[in-house]
């Protein structure tokens, strides 16, 4: 049985079907008490998600409906899941929760959406309904076949008990006057015990089955939809990558173009005019020298800024800790910088982090109007958290070709998020959450 | 006085061999990588190794580390690094294997010709030049309940002029007061900041240093 997945003990689909093996195995008497009270849960389930949603759906008329309705989801998940542990109690059928992970964050609305979206949720509800009916079956059957062979295996003990005793089942009636004369009938009852356990196990594999189908993970299915979205997804972050980097190399180009090279242009002027003035006015080249002196001086720094902007060498040598603290130094507000991570994470997370921080301080220099700023960057689980408050005017939006945009769509190549909430009259909080893997 | 230079550019390298031999200092031997360095240090026993920061083979960090390297060769030996970033970590690397005879420079200080010769000579003779720039850096990274809040706008200027090894005539002619008003002020930013006032310029600076390079850490 290849549906079924296996937990420590085995389950009823798996071992032998020798009548001793399967008397003596625990899951034959875990299974027989679930099929025997299934009745009971599936009329639960049944009445509660009936008048649940009946209740909440009529309601909806005016607004208490919809958080009913929801409450109502949550507790058709919960009851599924209870459900799966008790299979999996039952039957030994370990059943995974085949839920589609929650997104991350305290708001409540996307984990919603995403459950209502999520095919498990209403698998969840059908398997719940089905139980009703299904359960009154296996309800019935387990208990008329429990009762008949408990009554016939045990009647020279009921019959010791309680004095002469009849059985009738169907047309044919006999009477137990002594326990010697309810012995043959113990011996039917011993026969009935092999057939109700052959019958017990096989209901508890279909119920297995049909739980494992409903509630489990649906394999090929799950595996499809699983490769689209996620083809979907890198191909949309690939476009936002090559976007990202065509933005970035344009930014250089136009920086070189507008910085430097023009200061260079006119240090060469001066040093020609001065070479023409030597002669006849060396004063006035003097001046020119100097002038061009100065003009070589601001172009160096303007290309070292250009440089470390495209990629600062710190960053690689030491890593985001000094590398943050240079950038907070050089920030015209104070910085507090606190970097705790266990070590060093991939390149490209350095990288972008440390572009997420600049970025921000350019724009809190630039706009915010803040006195004061915080940097942190931490590893919660299996991602590198990167934060930049500000206590300034707030209000700032992402533009669709402005820098935390193309910060956004950088993320985005490495599959990270970046969330920026900036209420007017501040703070600021920029946070990049940036998957890494060590 | 003789030195020795760690440079990759030929450019750079035979730039500063002029300049310096314009000023009447000799450069016994030039390398191009990090790891040639020691060797040529223990070999000349130069009066200054002047080093580029990032060289082959690594292109990271190479020429400070070649520079610490060699100081340990031959312990004592002045040192200037020229960088085209300034870093405060780096000059805290520097610093961390002590003070004196050293130097952490942008590399673009050069073409102020003068005022690098000038900083040439004062390493040589065990003095300690860092570069404005780095000291920006670490007085601009100020953290809450930071003793520098205390330290008025003038002492801060001071503190900026004392790490980066200038000595107090040269303090008290930057900003133009009295050699005994700077006096005053070190003494107020020492007890502000709870440092034991220390005599001699490398000491002093070593001080003002390791204090803002290591109080957030």
């Amino acid at each position: 049985m290849s549906a079924l997945s296996i937990t420590r003990r085995g389950t009823v689909a798996t071992g032998a079907w020798r009548p001793a093996r399967m008397l003596g195995s625990s899951l034959t008497w875990t299974s027989a008490v679930y099929l025997g009270l299934s009745f009971f849960f599936g009329l639960a389930y049944f009445i509660g998600l009936v008048v649940g949603i009946a209740v909440s759906g009529a309601l909806t008329i005016i607004w208490i409906g919809f958080p009913l309705l929801v409450l109502m989801m949550l507790a058709w998940r919960a009851a599924a899941m209870m459900e799966r542990r008790l299979v999996g109690l039952a039957f030994g059928v370990r059943i995974r929760d085949p839920y589609r992970p929650l997104p991350k964050g305290a708001n409540p609305f996307p984990k919603l959406k995403a459950m209502v979206f999520d095919p498990a949720t209403w698998k969840d509800l059908i398997y719940l309904a089905l139980r009703f009916p299904i359960g009154l079956v296996e309800f019935l059957a387990s208990v008329l076949m429990w009762a008949l062979t408990g009554t016939l295996l045990f009647l020279p003990l009921i019959v010791a008990i309680g004095g002469g005793t009849e059985v009738n089942v169907g047309v044919v009636s006999y009477w137990a006057g002594n326990p010697l004369q309810a012995l043959p009938m113990s011996v039917i009852g011993a026969a009935l015990l092999v057939g109700a356990v052959y019958v017990t196990r096989t209901m508890a594999i279909a119920h297995a089955l049909y739980a494992t189908f409903l509630l489990g993970p649906n394999a090929s299915q799950a595996e499809n939809r699983e490769l689209r979205a996620k083809t979907e997804h890198l191909r949309a972050s690939r476009a936002r990558g090559v976007d990202a980097v065509e933005f970035e190399r344009r930014r250089i180009e136009r920086d070189l173009h507008d910085g430097a090279q023009q200061r260079l242009l006119a240090v060469a002027m001066d040093i020609g005019r001065a070479r023409a003035k030597l002669d006849n006015d060396p004063e006035g080249a003097r001046d020119l020298i100097e002038q061009a002196h100065a003009g070589t001086r601001e172009a160096i720094q303007e290309l070292r800024d250009l440089a470390r902007g495209i990629y600062p060498a710190i960053l690689t040598d030491r890593g985001l800790d000094p590398a943050l603290s240079g950038l907070a130094g050089r920030a015209p507000v104070p910085v507090e910088v606190t970097v705790d991570l266990p070590e060093r994470p991939p390149a490209a997370v350095e990288s972008i982090a440390y572009f997420i921080v600049a970025e921000s301080l350019a724009n809190i220099a630039k706009y915010a109007e803040a006195t004061r700023a915080t940097v942190r960057v931490a590893r919660e689980d299996s991602w590198v958290v990167v934060e930049i408050i500000d206590d300034g005017v707030g209000g700032a939006v992402v533009r669709p070709d402005g820098g935390l945009a193309g910060l956004a769509d950088r993320a985005a190549t490495i599959d990270g998020m970046v969330i920026v909430d900036s209420p007017p009259g501040g703070p600021t909080i920029v946070r990049a959450d940036l998957p890494c893997s060590w | 006085m003789r030195v020795v230079i760690a440079e990759d550019s030929v450019l750079l390298r035979e730039g500063l061999v002029r300049l310096l031999d314009d000023a009447g200092i000799e450069t016994v031997a030039t390398v191009g990588d990090g790891p040639g360095l020691p060797p040529v240090v223990a070999e000349h026993r130069p009066d200054l190794a002047i080093v580029d920061v990032r060289m082959p083979p690594s292109f990271t960090d190479e020429g400070l580390r070649a520079a610490l390297a060699a100081r340990e060769r031959v312990p004592g030996t002045p040192i200037l690094v020229l960088s085209q970033y300034v870093e405060e970590r780096y000059a805290t690397d520097l610093i961390g294997g002590g003070a004196e005879g050293v130097g952490y420079l942008l590399k673009e200080r050069v073409s102020e010709v003068g005022e690098f010769i000038d900083a040439v000579r004062r390493i040589a003779a065990g003095g300690t030049v860092i570069d404005p720039e780095v000291i920006g850096q670490l007085l601009g990274r100020r953290r809450t309940g930071d003793p520098l809040e205390a330290l008025t706008p003038r002492e801060r200027e001071v503190l900026a002029l004392m790490a980066e090894g200038r000595s107090n005539g040269a303090i008290a002619a930057h900003l133009v007061v009295t050699e005994g008003a700077v006096e005053k002020h070190i003494s107020n930013i020492f007890a502000k900041l709870g440092l034991q006032p220390a005599q001699g310029g490398h000491r002093r600076v070593m001080a003002v240093l390791t204090y803002l390079g290591h109080r957030d850490r």
